[in-house]
This record gives C-alpha cells, sequence and structure tokens, in this order.
C-alpha cells in the first residue's frame, strides 16, 4: 500500500497563501508605525502643554496612548510571530518606517514651534526613531545584498579545474 | 536548482521559489510526520509545519542546511502532538483506572500505525522509529539526526544499533530468515 499525503503542492500553497497576503504585511507594518508615531505624537503633545490640564484631558491622553501602544503592540506581534517578512519586504519595510519616523519628527517640530514650546523633546524622541529605522534600513540592505550574492554565486557554473 | 539556492530565493521573497520548495519537500515531510502519527493527524500536522517553516524562513542563517532546520520543526510539531495525545490518553487511563475498567489501552500501541507499509516500524518505540526514519528514508547523515533530535551523535549511533537489532528479531518473529 503506498499512501501520499492528500494535500497537493498547489494545495497547500492555497492553504499556506494567508501567512503570506501581502495585505497581512502592509497591515502589520502600518500598525505598529502608526502605533509608535501616535504614541510619540500624544506623549509629546501632552508633555508639552504650558498649564495643568483638568483630569479628563489627563484620562484621554492617558486612554489614546494606550490605544497607540495596544495598535503597536499588535503590529509587533504580527511581524514577530505571524507574518513572515522576507528580505525585500524588510527592506520597503526600513524605508517606509524611515519615512515615518522623520514625518512624525517633523511634525512634531512644527507642533513645538507653533506652540512655543522647547524643541528639546522632540530632538529626543527623533533621535531615538530615525537613527534606530536607518540602522534597520541598513540592516536590511546589507542581507537582501547578501541574500543576492549568495544566488549569483549559486547560479553561476562551476570553474572547471586546471 | 538546489535547495539552498531556493532557500536564498525564497529568502529574498522569491513566491515560485518557495512554492517548488513546498513542492519538492512536502512528500518527504509528510512521510515522516505518518511514520509517527496516523493518517489523519498526519495532513493538519504537515500543514502546521509549512507554515512555521514559512514564518521562520525568512530567520533561517544557513540555507544549506535547511533539511535539517526542516526536520528539527517537524519533530517539534509531533513532539507536541505525541505530548497531547499523551496527556489525554493518561487521562483517560486514570478514568478508567478509577470506573474499575482495568483493560487499558498502551499509549504507544494506540500512537503507531496500522498501515501494512509501516507496520513494522510502527512496531518499533518512538526514539528508535524516529531515527530510522530520518536516517534511512530522510537520508539524513548521523550528525543532522543528532542536531533535530537534540541528542549527541554517540546517542544516535547507539538507536540506530538498537533500532536494527529490534526490526531483525520482528522479522524473524514473522518468519522472515536472513
Amino acid at each position: 500500500m503506498t499512501e501520499e499525503p492528500r494535500l497537493s503542492a498547489r494545495e497547500m500553497i492555497e492553504r499556506l497563501e494567508p501567512a503570506l497576503s501581502r495585505a497581512r504585511r502592509v497591515r502589520a507594518v502600518t500598525s505598529l508605525l502608526s502605533g509608535l508615531s501616535g504614541t510619540a505624537f500624544l506623549t509629546a503633545l501632552w508633555g508639552g502643554e504650558p498649564g495643568p490640564l483638568p483630569g479628563r484631558t489627563q484620562v484621554m491622553f492617558a486612554l489614546l496612548t494606550v490605544v497607540c501602544l495596544a495598535w503597536a503592540g499588535y503590529g509587533g506581534w504580527l511581524l514577530m510571530c505571524r507574518v513572515p517578512l522576507f528580505a525585500t519586504d524588510r527592506v520597503v519595510a526600513a524605508w517606509i518606517a524611515l519615512a515615518a519616523s522623520l514625518a512624525t519628527t517633523a511634525a512634531l517640530a512644527a507642533l513645538a514651534v507653533q506652540r512655543g514650546t522647547g524643541l528639546g523633546p522632540v530632538l529626543a524622541v527623533g533621535g531615538l526613531f530615525v537613527p534606530a529605522t536607518l540602522v534597520l534600513a541598513v540592516l536590511a540592505h546589507a542581507r537582501r545584498r547578501a541574500l543576492l550574492r549568495r544566488a549569483r554565486e549559486l547560479t553561476r557554473p562551476p570553474m572547471s579545474g586546471n | 536548482m538546489t535547495d539552498e539556492l531556493l532557500v536564498v530565493r525564497a529568502q529574498l521573497g522569491d513566491r515560485a521559489a518557495l512554492a517548488e520548495l513546498v513542492a519538492r519537500w512536502r512528500v518527504p515531510v509528510w512521510t515522516y510526520v505518518r511514520r509517527m502519527l496516523d493518517a489523519e493527524r498526519a495532513d493538519d500536522v504537515s500543514q502546521e509545519i509549512w507554515l512555521a517553516v514559512i514564518r521562520g524562513l525568512p530567520r533561517l542563517r544557513e540555507p544549506a542546511r535547511f533539511a535539517p532546520w526542516l526536520f528539527t520543526i517537524a519533530r517539534r510539531s509531533v513532539t507536541d502532538r505525541l505530548r497531547g495525545q499523551y496527556a489525554r490518553e493518561h487521562e483517560h487511563a486514570h478514568e478508567s483506572l478509577a470506573a474499575g475498567d482495568v483493560t487499558v489501552d498502551d499509549p504507544v500501541d494506540a500512537a503507531v500505525d496500522r498501515a501494512e507499509l509501516v507496520s513494522l516500524l510502527s512496531g518499533l518505540p518512538m526514539p528508535e522509529r524516529e531515527i530510522l526514519v530520518l536516517f534511512y528514508l530522510q537520508d539524513l547523515s548521523v550528525e543532522d539526526c543528532a542536531q533535530i533530535c537534540e541528542i549527541p551523535a554517540g546517542t544516535v549511533k547507539s538507536r540506530l544499533n538498537r533500532a536494527r537489532r529490534l526490526l531483525r528479531s520482528h522479522l524473524e518473529e514473522k518468519g522472515y530468515r536472513p
């Protein structure tokens, strides 16, 4: 008796499709970045208030920050445990992260200037996020380059001996 | 195209390479799972394994060692299933004993394969069966088997020896003579 798997290769790939879907990867990256940007934005806004805020406003700020952190956590969890990011995806994701960091820092700086609060906290947040995402982008490019080099080596026909 | 090249391309995000990798290793993975579990669960567990492979593939640092890595994941999934099954059967056995029922099935017997093709293998204890499947059916080296099973290479060799002895005695019991 010869047994075989019930699922064909095509059926197996179809069943794995949800884990590989582009929409899911985009959702994961968007959740993480918007959550982190939102948290930074709210924290800067909250911390930059000139006078003491009423209790209700404080609670609202805290709640919104928690919501943003939850989105960031959800996106991070998806990326760590559920959605595979292949080398090319990582390069794209790192550049999106860098763009989001720069945009958040610029928006926070504009807000600080408009409200006349100090630029110090904004630059501190930007100084944390922008270099971190830059490092991620450099690492993602290096990994992709290494894989492309290895693929070329493996594709190249073997050198004939002397 | 070598496995390593397929893995590297899949790690870059090439879907065709990933599909080819699944097509190439689908049957060996299923065969390994089938030797350890019944047919009904073999398909489910194989799918779980491939899902874990896809999720872990971007982090695989040595594409040349794809096969041992793949079977390490497969082994983990099979072990998880068996552990769950043993726990349930153990619980069931306790309940039966408490109810005065003394005809308790051996959990290993319950886990073994009934198909004719694997009847000999299914007569072996799990550790020996697993090593035989990996070494002879999947053509993996002693070192790869050791890595997959997380045991020293010496233990792999001693399990292989014991498995051969057990197989020989089972064959002799069935009337085969060398």
